[in-house]
């Protein structure tokens, strides 16, 4: 089976006429089924009336259909409607919280977890501090587990599936299959992805850190509505997620939107406008003197990051605004090719470089608008994501959500009222589990801990 | 103190002490008199009262005036009331502590779209978007409460011990950022120690949690409650059953301080800065008033408080000196020392 795009429709008859020849009963049940359960979900159709217009069902086929997805606990009668002489028509409504979805975005500086429901909507999220390079596969992994498992048991309700969103660009799969991780180097066969699947018994399903916040801000942040973007995310490195005519494009390998290494003024994108590049920067100006602001926050934390440079910024510190200006003028004119080329309505831009305020946001929208075509700039908006760093791990739920909704894959478990029993889960399941003993997990060296604290018995202190 | 924890969407924190006003800003805000109302999820505790006392102070002395203040009795309903009538009322901001998360969203989300700004205590409700639905979270580091106040529970807890964690059971940021944070401090420093759980749907219930906890680990050798009043409540419990554990919370309040400087079973606190956290929230109120951008996720770092210090923390806490029961303790190790 070829990987579907992401962009997940709701299975209406294709082309004008009906498929010739009558299908198997059992066929036409779980088709039927999953048709009218994704109208109701996706919102396209939620009355009976509308449901028979869209699904081209009869009346009876339509209500035997209806009660046995609510039997199943995937619809259940809603508010009614307005009437138009007549009734008031019920609505159906899609059974969200049926389960939960947990999804992650791991980042070189932060982890994130959260929980979405089966609309894909984040009901909670937490993200924490670490070094992913130093933690390594082992303790990230470890770490992820605790935090999912702590969310799954304050939520009490089962899992249907986990996005996890990772560094670098993740190679397609078949849907369901679990993929092999090796998003970052260092991480060389570490079997990340069939841990999460054994351990929780659900689908994995693993993006791109910068292709799921594309998805993320696509759906629920600024570009909800619009076709065409151009998401990029200003992190240690830069990257760019595409929505093209309302897809996202990931390219023949799974790859698209690697514009970190396109050379802007001799240097490459990352070494100029990356994170690590700007607090490189910050430092020389803090130890040189050139900044007071810098200087002082140096002292006090011991470092300094992009952000630190955007709060500078905003207290009007001179070298800050300065620095801002100069990576905000590279990435801007590392985009404008990009604009014409894709001629996007909107272009988002997100990650710690991006949260620096608005001097950066000028100088992007100064270079994009002086290097790029009139007609590309007539209607363009930049400006910074609104989802910020939780646009990962709504973006991770819409992959789960469109990847468990597909209409092939819902056909196989609509009539079993959950993906966990279908049988490519089981499937995906085993060979998790087989590729876990076939393959020897190299034992990773221990993270040096400080020394436990004294024990003390009873007393003031 | 550095902040440890990260913003509800990932933020990195922007420190609350560098947020000042400039003369024009002042000279500004002086003269548009604005009108801001503050919904608390309670106005009795004292973590409240400095709060409240750090935002009507700064206001205050910019022509702005605090024309309402809401105790929620930590009742979703009542803030989301609240929230409804304010919206029509047409203030010039809000200062609000979220109770829940989903539960408040669209009520906050509906007052700000009315133009009112609406900045955030502690809590940013998931779903919420900065710079659209509200304009900044104000918080102390709760990540960094939660591990200080495991690191000073450590000690108290011998090799292989078993800990209670008392834990609010609503959904709500701050606390839920406590408890993750205690969890991986001992995680990651005493994995020897197994954590067990209880949880409460509101303060009064401490006692009995503590109490239910301790009949089914009768082991227990510390707790953690995610703030003082539980902690207060169910060292209470823990004494009349007369049992010796210790104790560490959140936040310096004048019974947990008292029973910190007397010996008590409270050992540790982490504590926030409620007074400086209420400055700090209605600078930024008033500049993002002013029109001026404004970062989302502005953190206060904890004070991690023992017997020792428990004097000066007080008054670093509270901008007062400490009140006479702490006080003595403290004088008598004075005498003791000079004898």
């Amino acid at each position: 089976m070829a990987p579907r795009s992401e962009q997940q429709v709701p299975n209406k008859p294709q082309g004008d006429r009906r498929p010739v020849g009558r299908p198997k009963v059992v066929d036409t049940a779980q088709g039927s089924l999953a048709m009218l359960l994704n109208l109701v979900r996706t919102g396209t159709a939620t009355t009976r009336q509308d449901l028979e217009r869209h699904s081209e069902l009869g009346r009876a086929s339509v209500t035997d259909r209806l009660a046995t997805l609510v039997l199943l606990g995937l619809l259940r009668e809603g508010e009614l409607g307005t009437a138009s002489g007549g009734r008031a028509p019920r609505h159906m409504e899609f059974c969200a919280d049926a389960a939960i979805i947990p999804v992650s975005i791991i980042e070189a500086s932060s982890l994130a977890v959260g929980l979405a429901d089966l609309g894909g909507n984040l009901i909670a999220e937490h993200h924490e501090a670490i070094d992913l390079a130093a933690a390594g596969p082992h303790s990230t992994l470890e770490r992820l587990a605790t935090l999912f498992k702590w969310m799954i048991e304050e939520n009490a309700r089962p899992a249907w599936g986990i996005g996890v969103a990772l560094p670098g660009a993740i190679e397609r799969t078949e849907p369901f299959a679990v993929p092999s991780v090796r998003p970052i180097q260092s991480w060389g066969e570490f079997p990340f992805a069939e841990q999460l699947t054994t351990r929780f018994g659900v689908p994995v399903f693993v993006r791109g850190g910068t292709q799921a916040m594309t998805m993320g801000e696509f759906r629920l942040g600024s570009a909800a509505g619009q076709s065409d973007m151009l998401f990029v995310n200003l992190g240690r490195t830069v990257s760019a997620g595409v929505i093209s005519e309302g897809r996202l494009h990931r390219g023949a390998q799974g790859a698209a939107g690697l514009i970190g290494s396109t050379l802007v003024d001799g240097q490459t994108l990352d070494s100029g406008a990356g994170a690590e590049a700007i607090s490189d920067e910050a430092r020389r100006g803090a130890r040189s003197g050139e900044s007071r602001y810098l200087n002082d926050v140096l002292t006090r934390n011991g470092e300094l990051s992009a952000v630190d440079v955007g709060h500078g910024a905003e207290l009007s510190d001179e070298f800050c605004r300065a620095l801002l200006s100069r990576v905000g003028r590279l990435v801007g004119e590392a985009l404008a090719p990009l604009a014409n080329l894709l001629n996007p309505s909107l272009i988002v831009l997100s990650g710690s470089v991006a949260q620096t305020g608005d001097t950066l946001l000028a100088a992007v929208r100064e270079a994009v608008y002086r290097k790029s075509h009139p007609l590309v700039t007539r209607d363009l908006r930049i400006m910074r994501s609104q989802l910020g760093g939780s646009a990962g791990l709504a973006g991770a739920a819409q992959v789960v959500v469109e990847e468990l909704f597909a209409q092939d894959l819902l056909r196989e478990w609509v009539t079993l009222g959950s993906p966990l029993k279908s049988t490519r889960m089981l499937e995906a399941l085993v060979s998790a589990s087989g590729r876990l003993s076939a393959e020897t997990v190299r034992p990773t060296p221990p993270v040096a801990k400080s020394t436990r604290p004294a024990i003390r018995r009873g007393g003031s202190s | 103190m550095s902040i440890s924890g990260l913003g509800p969407h990932g933020e990195r924190a922007a420190p609350a002490d560098k947020i000042n006003l400039s003369e024009v800003e002042e000279a500004a805000a002086r003269k548009r008199r604005f009108a801001v109302a503050v919904i608390l999820h309670t106005t009795t505790s004292d973590w409240s009262k400095q709060e409240l006392a750090g935002i009507v102070t700064m206001l205050g002395r910019f022509g702005a005036a605090v024309v309402e203040v809401i105790d929620c009795g930590f009742d979703v309903h009542a803030q989301n009331d609240a929230l409804r009538r304010l919206a029509k009322q047409k203030l010039d901001a809000v200062i609000s502590i979220p109770i829940g998360n989903a539960k408040v969203a669209d009520a906050h989300r509906a007052l700000a779209a009315t133009g009112t700004k609406v900045v955030l205590l502690d809590n940013g409700p998931t779903g919420l978007i900065p710079g659209t639905d509200y304009v900044s979270v104000v918080s102390g580091d709760n990540f960094g409460l939660g591990q200080t106040a495991a690191e000073l529970l450590s000690p108290w807890i011998e090799t292989g011990g078993q800990i209670g964690i008392l834990s609010y059971a609503a959904d709500f940021f701050a606390t839920h950022e406590r408890e993750i944070a205690f969890r991986k401090w001992m995680g990651d420093r005493r994995p020897d120690i197994s954590i067990v759980r209880g949880k409460f749907q509101e303060p009064g219930q401490a006692a009995q949690v503590a109490s239910a906890l301790l009949d089914e680990h009768s082991a227990l050798a510390g707790l953690f409650a995610v703030w003082d009043v539980p902690a207060t409540i169910a060292a209470r419990e823990l004494r009349a059953r007369g049992v010796k554990l210790a104790i560490t919370t959140v936040d310096l309040g004048n019974e947990a301080a008292a029973d910190l400087a007397n010996d008590g079973l409270i050992r540790g606190i982490a504590a926030q800065q409620p007074y400086d956290q209420g400055v700090a929230v209605a600078t930024i109120t008033l500049q993002a008033l002013l029109g001026k951008s404004v970062a989302p996720w502005i953190a206060l770092p904890g004070l991690a408080v023992t017997a020792d210090n428990v004097v000066e923390a007080y008054q670093v806490v509270w901008h007062v000196p400490a009140p006479e029961p702490v006080a003595r303790l403290r004088l008598a190790a004075v005498r003791d020392q000079k004898r």
